[in-house]
């Protein structure tokens, strides 16, 4: 145990917030800096075998949890921060067959959503948006401009990007200049 | 050079997203194969003009190595495959 209690700082709370661009009869796009609840990252042992089933029994069962960054990688993440017994249930869970990192503190959730997100996103990635290519439910790490992140599509208008911390300041910038023909509305409280 | 790598795991993907390593069929001799043979694995390579195998990282993406073929003449890829496949790599 720690010898004194950490304060925890959101890794954008003193970020742009606000409106910018023109106001939109659609909403335009809504930035949205999500719960610092958890990110487990998980990594397979090279003989485990299928994990997929297990892999979901330590998340917190919400649809988008658990998701895939290459062979035998997974993210898992949610909106409730764990104790340091829930995450050692997590490591017994999958002992043996994959260890798990807790970066809770390494890496940012922002929510982007509105019409005009695919476009944003296309701005700055070279990963083919469209629903057919990249429908909801899918995850994938790639560069967004300069800055490494893994986008995920949780609806037709949806996504959510998991960035490192300290970038993550950097990314939100961007995305409101991206965002700006569309109008953004940047909401950094979560 | 090449500008778009299909990465077996993540699909198409600009070469902004890799690092290059270098030629994949240099194989490391054996402790004692001599001077020589450890100069020639350490500095000596080769530079065709056409078909080469390289070991790619995808850096910015699922961080697998890949074998990628490809023509350093015409930038053609042939073939990108995991380089943790069965005989990609001696």
């Amino acid at each position: 145990m720690a010898d004194f209690s950490l304060l925890h700082r959101a890794a954008l709370a003193g970020a742009k917030s606000g409106s910018f661009g023109p106001t939109q009869a659609d909403g335009g796009i809504t930035l949205e800096a999500l719960p610092e609840g958890h990110v487990l990252q998980v990594l397979a042992s090279p003989d485990a075998g299928d994990l997929a089933a297990s892999i979901a029994s330590v998340s917190d069962g919400s649809v988008y949890a658990v998701r895939a960054v290459g062979p035998g990688q997974w993210f898992v993440v949610g909106d409730a921060g764990l104790s340091a017994s829930e995450f050692a249930k997590t490591q017994a869970a999958l002992s043996g067959r994959a260890s798990i990192a807790d970066q809770t503190h390494g890496r940012i959730r922002i929510g982007i959503s509105g019409a005009g997100g695919e476009a944003v996103l296309a701005k700055g990635t070279a990963v083919d948006m469209h629903p057919d290519q990249f429908p909801v439910g899918r995850s994938t790490m790639t560069l967004i401009g300069h800055i490494t992140a893994m986008i995920t599509r949780t609806a037709a208008d949806r996504f959510e990007i998991l960035v490192l911390r300290g970038f993550a300041e950097s990314l939100w910038d961007e995305l409101i200049e991206m965002g700006l023909e569309f109008g953004v509305d940047a909401r950094t409280a979560p | 050079m090449a500008s778009l790598i299909a990465c077996p795991h993540c699909g198409p993907r600009p070469k902004e997203e890799f690092t290059v390593r270098g030629d994949a069929g240099i194989n490391r001799p054996a402790p004692d194969a001599g001077k020589d043979a450890w100069y020639a694995y350490v500095y000596l390579r080769d530079n065709p003009r056409g078909r080469h195998k390289e070991h790619w990282h995808h850096t910015s993406g699922c961080r697998r190595w890949l074998v990628v073929e490809r023509d350093t003449m015409t930038h053609a890829v042939y073939s990108a495959v995991d380089a943790a496949v069965t005989g990609e790599t001696v």
